[in-house]
């Protein structure tokens, strides 16, 4: 529902590397995320904006702090119960895209349904073909993902998020690598999806643009959220 | 369709080129291990069968003296040779013997052989031969004999007890044909004379060049023995039982028993040791074949990481992962396996037509060939394991790379 937490974290800490290179990578963050909400992280490059994501989108683990995703607190789960609770409820979006180069916009939407294994084969067609048609490509289910444009395929990307319905979705620079009209309409069609939906939206960008135009906006610097603006504040990136 | 097996196909058929090259080696591996084993194994069962068609899976010899253990007790030295035996030569009580012999379930039929060994002469040639003499009605069904002959009549060796049977290669040595005269050598010194009624080839070599069948009642004249029988031959219902019923047969009749597979013991050797051989080559073109597999895995591996990592972030776990790259693995097995058993089949066929002409251990004028289903099921066995380590290793490597590396790596 909206304004409830889908996402929080408290007090995560994070280091990298090892020995001499060991890095503080995260110190004591705390974040909540509500539902229907747009929230990006920015921040100077190493500042620790992608460690934070992974940890929230539970590929990497804390090394102290907590994380919960609805009212459920991620902690000491086994490998299989972090990659189904993944797998249903977080859709992540990357800088590139990440499509499967061979498989067409349909068959990339239908992956994470597959691992969820609750549709049959026809369903899971369905609904792919239903996310595509929301992105705007409908007319583009059967083609493969590389003879995709760069803006197309970031939507198929965006839809393949979308595959499981998940609570959260978690996006790193997901216009970085796009000019700036594809960035807008990616941005506008993330955001309209998340208000619509009802999702929570956590972004890590560089795009003063994108980023002002979130609900929230965290700066981060030395693995520390410095400062938070809620839309409309000027910040500087 | 699950999911890992739906990745793994496509992954595996988007590189045709290399799942060609994987292919192409489960399948050579299979099919060639399909063929040697066919012809290694054509060429022992053929010999098995025709000295078994010609000697029996079992024979009865000499009776030997029961052996009685005193009070005494002996030394506990297990290399000690076992106490020497009393022989008796000839079989005794002979129809007492075929009579129990008969009652086991195992033995078809019996038939006893009065054996020894003479000099065969036909004008100017002269050999050393081994003269059999048989009961002919009983020696039919305990034997091929009939089946072997391959010029003349069986009847006419029936109908008139100064006849023989000649091995080919014998006849070939003597120049003598059906309805020729040769002379037997007995002990005496005298020469007796017979007609050679029918030719036979048993395909054994040896036999061929030295048997010669008369009826019991001539050779005992002929080769001046006390008894009727120097053996008794079994035709058995499953010869490969042969060694239990002769150890059986040896504590019952108080007479040194032979199995075949004890008489044939050193072809039977090499016959085996040709098949592994052959076996432990063609298994090195699997274990190769399975070099390639890994070779291929393994590259498909490090150009997948991309894609091992988006999956891993979509929710699939370890085991998915891994199942991926095994599942590869399983249809490279399976399709290769699939197709090498037809070429295998195939070859066999072919080769089965090819024209060979043995005349030495073997006569044979092509290869020979066996089909069992077990060169099928072994060579889909060793193809499946030599694939499945081949897979195992790419995939745990691909089930224990870190997403976030990757992801990592891309974004900055």
């Amino acid at each position: 529902m909206k304004g409830d937490i889908s996402l929080s974290c408290h007090d995560l800490e994070r280091y990298l590397g090892e020995e001499e290179e060991r890095v503080h990578a995260l110190r004591g963050v705390s974040l909540d995320i509500e539902a229907g909400s747009l929230h990006a992280v920015v921040g100077p490059s190493g500042c620790g904006k992608s460690t934070l994501l992974y940890i929230l989108g539970l590929l990497d683990m804390a090394d102290a702090g907590s994380v919960e995703i609805g009212s459920t607190l991620i902690t000491g789960l086994s490998d299989e119960e972090l990659a189904r609770r993944r797998n249903q409820l977080i859709g992540f979006i990357f800088q590139f895209h990440f499509l499967m180069e061979d498989f067409t916009a349909h068959e990339n939407v239908m992956i994470p349904m597959r691992r969820l294994g609750q549709l049959s084969e026809e369903e899971m067609g369905e609904r792919a073909a239903h996310l595509l048609e929301s992105v705007g490509l409908g007319d583009k289910l059967r083609r493969q993902s590389r003879h995709l444009s760069g803006g197309e395929q970031q939507r198929v990307a965006i839809a393949r998020a979308l595959a499981n319905d998940p609570q959260v979705i978690l996006a790193d620079e997901p216009t970085g690598n796009l000019d700036t009209n594809n960035s807008q309409r990616a941005f506008e069609l993330l955001a309209h999806i998340v208000r619509d939906r009802e999702k929570a939206l956590l972004l890590v960008t560089h795009n003063r643009f994108i980023a002002d135009a979130c609900d929230w906006v965290h700066e981060m610097k030395d693995g520390r959220i410095v400062a938070r603006h809620p839309h409309g504040q000027r910040i500087s990136v | 369709m699950n999911a890992p097996f739906y990745i793994a196909l496509r992954f595996a058929t988007h590189r045709k080129r290399a799942l060609l090259l994987s292919l192409m080696g489960v399948v050579f591996g299979v099919g060639i291990f399909i063929c040697t084993q066919a012809q290694t194994q054509g060429f022992a069962q053929f010999f098995i069968d025709s000295t078994i068609g010609s000697n029996g899976a079992l024979t009865l010899r000499s009776r030997f003296q029961p052996r009685h253990e005193g009070l005494v007790i002996p030394s506990k030295n297990v290399n000690a040779l076992p106490e020497r035996r009393n022989f008796f030569e000839g079989v005794h009580n002979v129809s007492e013997i075929m009579r129990v012999s008969r009652q086991f379930s195992n033995v078809v039929a019996c038939s006893p052989v009065l054996r020894g060994n003479v000099s065969a002469r036909s004008g100017f040639e002269m050999t050393t031969v081994e003269l059999f003499g048989i009961d002919p009605p009983s020696h039919l069904q305990a034997t091929d004999l009939a089946k072997q002959i391959i010029d003349g009549k069986f009847d006419d060796f029936t109908n008139n007890t100064s006849s023989v049977i000649l091995g080919y290669r014998l006849a070939d040595q003597l120049e003598v044909g059906c309805g020729d005269s040769i002379q037997l050598l007995s002990p005496s010194g005298e020469y007796w004379r017979f007609v050679v009624a029918a030719i036979a080839r048993s395909g054994v070599g040896t036999i061929d060049a030295t048997r010669v069948y008369a009826q019991t009642r001539v050779a005992q004249r002929l080769l001046k023995k006390p008894y009727e029988a120097s053996m008794i031959i079994y035709k058995l219902r499953d010869p490969q039982r042969a060694p239990a019923l002769a150890t059986h047969f040896e504590n019952l009749f108080q007479h040194t028993s032979q199995s075949w597979q004890e008489r044939e013991e050193s072809t039977l050797q090499l016959f085996i040791m040709l098949r592994l051989s052959a076996a432990i080559t063609v298994s090195l073109m699997i274990l190769l074949a399975g070099f390639g597999i890994f070779n291929v895995l393994t590259m498909s591996v490090l150009s997948k990481i991309r894609e091992i990592a988006i999956l891993r972030s979509m929710g699939y776990r370890q085991v998915d992962i891994s199942a991926i790259f095994l599942w590869q693995g399983a249809l490279i097995a399976t399709v290769g396996s699939l197709i090498g058993c037809i070429l295998g089949a195939s070859l066999t066929w072919i080769v089965s037509k090819v024209p060979i002409e043995i005349r030495g251990l073997l006569y044979t004028n092509h290869f020979l060939v066996v089909w069992d289903w077990r060169h099928y099921f072994w060579a889909t066995v060793l193809a499946g394991v030599a694939v499945f380590i081949a897979s195992y290793v790419p995939a745990q490597r691909a089930a224990h790379l870190q997403p976030v590396d990757t992801l990592r790596g891309s974004s900055l």
